[in-house]
């Protein structure tokens, strides 16, 4: 039973506190959005502002001018995002099933083998050499997808989901009833993860869309360059004109064009991190929620 | 040993899982014997001759280096997980006391978001700040400070880079808890005339504390490791800045592209992984003793 009551001066000034770190929070994300739309003479001019002067889409149309390679790699990220985490998904609910199974004489071992990792790893130089001198997968895409298709924590997540929320009998019955276990994962027990799998789901897909470190070690073919790495070129090649100040005029004018602009950078950044803050509000609620179970004890 | 038929299906659902963790988890940690070869790239991983100590000794010759990269990367961790811990329980707290809730949902969605945009974007938008002639920061404040060339200003500027990506997200977890919370030992602490600062300190920090142990028992097993996009990119791997940017990720991953000093670096990296684990094991044996319900396993 609530009664309705005043609101007091404490808690008007909480929500100002609050809602001055919202914007603060927000400001930098905004300015990626100004900066797009600037002008690129007003932005040369006057730098970079909150509220620029004078707005145009000419980063957006210079995006779209050296777009093809854009293209490529949005739909590299694309397919990499999508069947890594479809693929992740299913190992990982797969493997989740059977640790929550407690009469799997191998339930034990399957848990100490799947700790084992996030304890210990044997760190970026290991792996460099080893996915490159002993697999010989350098600029293989599937080493965008496999080695991070199964995180420890998000099995737990999913095995804790079973154990939680999925009713026992409902396992039960389906094996009085002689289904096997693929008929009772995939018939009875997958369907009745949806909130799990959204959640996972959705920190699989935001992993795979922002990673950036295995493509910058393993690809290196045109082709095969995520949106990640696009960015750290586009990075890469101002850094190069910065640094060489003693390129002649003639030829920085016959790079006109080329050379990424300013606005025409942000215009990439906002076309790279745009998918996700419009997919996080929908999936929002899961997310939360998954993020809860994962911090159930294990 | 027979395996019961039914036991097989189980088996081979696994299986996947089991490969791929083998195949790009457990023989990453094999191909920690490198700290210990000579490698030679014709060669192969197996084939390279043993080199006995020989790479630790090269660790401990270049002493400068190796001190500076451990102690920025013991810095940082230190750094970020008190600085995080104490933001991140804050805004869980205010958020959780905020009477206007549908804006808070809002609100929520606001402080989330960063985590979500990876340090490759987030390089641009602290580049707008900070970049020299055109940076907002200079401009505002009438400054001409070449912050990509200045160390000293890095570790407040990556504090605040990684406090706006990550609090949001951390507090989320905190929230979490908070509402689980029964309203009943709330009320009772309210007819018992206890202000709202007395419930937060006997009532919402006790019932943090198991998880901030969690939390920081996890991230103990992380102390060499850092987020190296925040280091690599947000730095712009720029070399004036590496005395107090340069950390063990960072430093592993620029050898690997430059192929130098690879002794040096297995070693650096055999260093990394095994005592990283030995503090997470070390961190939960102590937690074990404190308290046998907030450890680990």
């Amino acid at each position: 039973m609530r009664k309705k009551r005043k609101i007091t001066t404490g808690e008007i000034v909480l929500f100002l506190i609050l809602l001055m770190l919202a914007i603060t929070t927000a400001i930098p994300v905004l300015f990626v959005f100004t900066t797009a739309f600037t002008d690129e003479s007003v932005l040369a001019s006057e730098g970079y502002r909150l509220l620029p002067s004078a707005l145009s889409l000419d980063g957006f149309r210079a995006v779209l001018k050296y777009g093809k390679k854009l293209f490529v790699s949005y739909g590299v990220t694309i397919f990499v995002t999508v069947t890594g985490t479809i693929f992740g998904i299913l190992v990982m609910s797969m493997y989740g099933y059977v640790l929550s199974r407690k009469d799997f004489p191998l339930r034990k071992f399957l848990t100490v083998f799947l700790m084992i990792p996030m304890l210990f790893s044997g760190g970026q130089l290991s792996m460099y050499i080893i996915f490159t001198s002993l697999y010989h997968m350098k600029d293989n895409i599937l080493l965008l997808i496999l080695p991070q298709s199964v995180q420890t924590i998000y099995v737990i997540i999913l095995r804790t989901y079973i154990t939680s929320s999925v009713p026992g009998e409902l396992m039960d019955s389906a094996r009085i009833d002689g289904a096997g276990e693929y008929t009772t994962f995939f018939r009875i027990v997958f369907p009745l993860m949806k909130p799990a799998l959204a959640s996972v789901g959705f920190m699989m897909a935001t992993m795979y869309w922002n990673d950036w470190q295995n493509a910058l070690l393993f690809m290196d073919s045109d082709n095969k360059k995520p949106l990640q790495l696009l960015l750290i070129n586009i990075q890469r090649s101002i850094e190069t004109l910065l640094s060489n100040r003693n390129i002649p005029s003639a030829a920085l004018a016959a790079m006109q064009g080329r050379v990424p602009q300013y606005s025409a950078t942000m215009a990439t950044v906002v076309v790279v991190i745009l998918p996700v803050m419009i997919a996080y509000p929908f999936f929002q609620k899961y997310f939360i929620k998954g993020l809860t179970i994962g911090s159930v004890k294990y | 040993m027979k395996i019961p038929r039914r036991f097989r299906a189980l088996i081979l659902m696994a299986l996947p899982g089991v490969l791929i963790l083998f195949f790009f988890d457990y023989m990453v940690m094999g191909g920690l014997v490198l700290a210990f070869k000579n490698f030679d790239y014709r060669l192969g991983i197996w084939s390279s001759p043993w080199s006995g100590i020989e790479n630790f000794r090269f660790l401990i010759a270049s002493r400068s280096t190796f001190f500076t990269i451990t102690r920025n990367t013991l810095m940082y961790y230190v750094i970020f997980t008190v600085t995080g811990m104490i933001l991140e329980i804050s805004l869980a707290i205010a958020m959780d006391q905020l009477v206007f809730k549908r804006i808070g949902k809002v609100m929520q969605s606001i402080f989330v978001i960063p985590v979500f945009i990876s340090f490759t974007a987030v390089q641009f938008i602290v580049y707008a700040f900070l970049s020299t002639d055109m940076g907002m920061i200079n401009h505002l404040f009438g400054l001409s400070v070449r912050w990509y060339l200045e160390a000293k200003y890095w570790p407040v500027i990556l504090t605040i880079v990684k406090l706006w990506s990550g609090t949001g997200y951390g507090a989320v977890l905190f929230m979490s808890v908070l509402a689980g919370i029964d309203p009943g030992l709330y009320e009772a602490a309210q007819m018992d005339g206890a202000g709202k600062w007395q419930q937060i300190w006997h009532i919402t920090l006790p019932l943090l504390k198991p998880m901030v142990t969690i939390m920081l028992l996890l991230s103990v097993g992380g102390v060499l490791h850092s987020d190296t996009g925040l280091f690599y990119q947000v730095t712009r791997n720029s070399g004036s800045l590496y005395d107090t940017t340069q950390v063990l990720d960072s430093y592993i991953l620029n050898a690997v592209f430059h192929n130098a000093d690879f002794g040096f670096t297995a070693a650096a990296s055999f260093f990394q992984s095994v005592v990283g684990t030995m503090l997470i094991l070390l961190a939960n044996m102590a937690v074990r003793r404190i308290n046998p319900d907030d450890s680990l396993f």
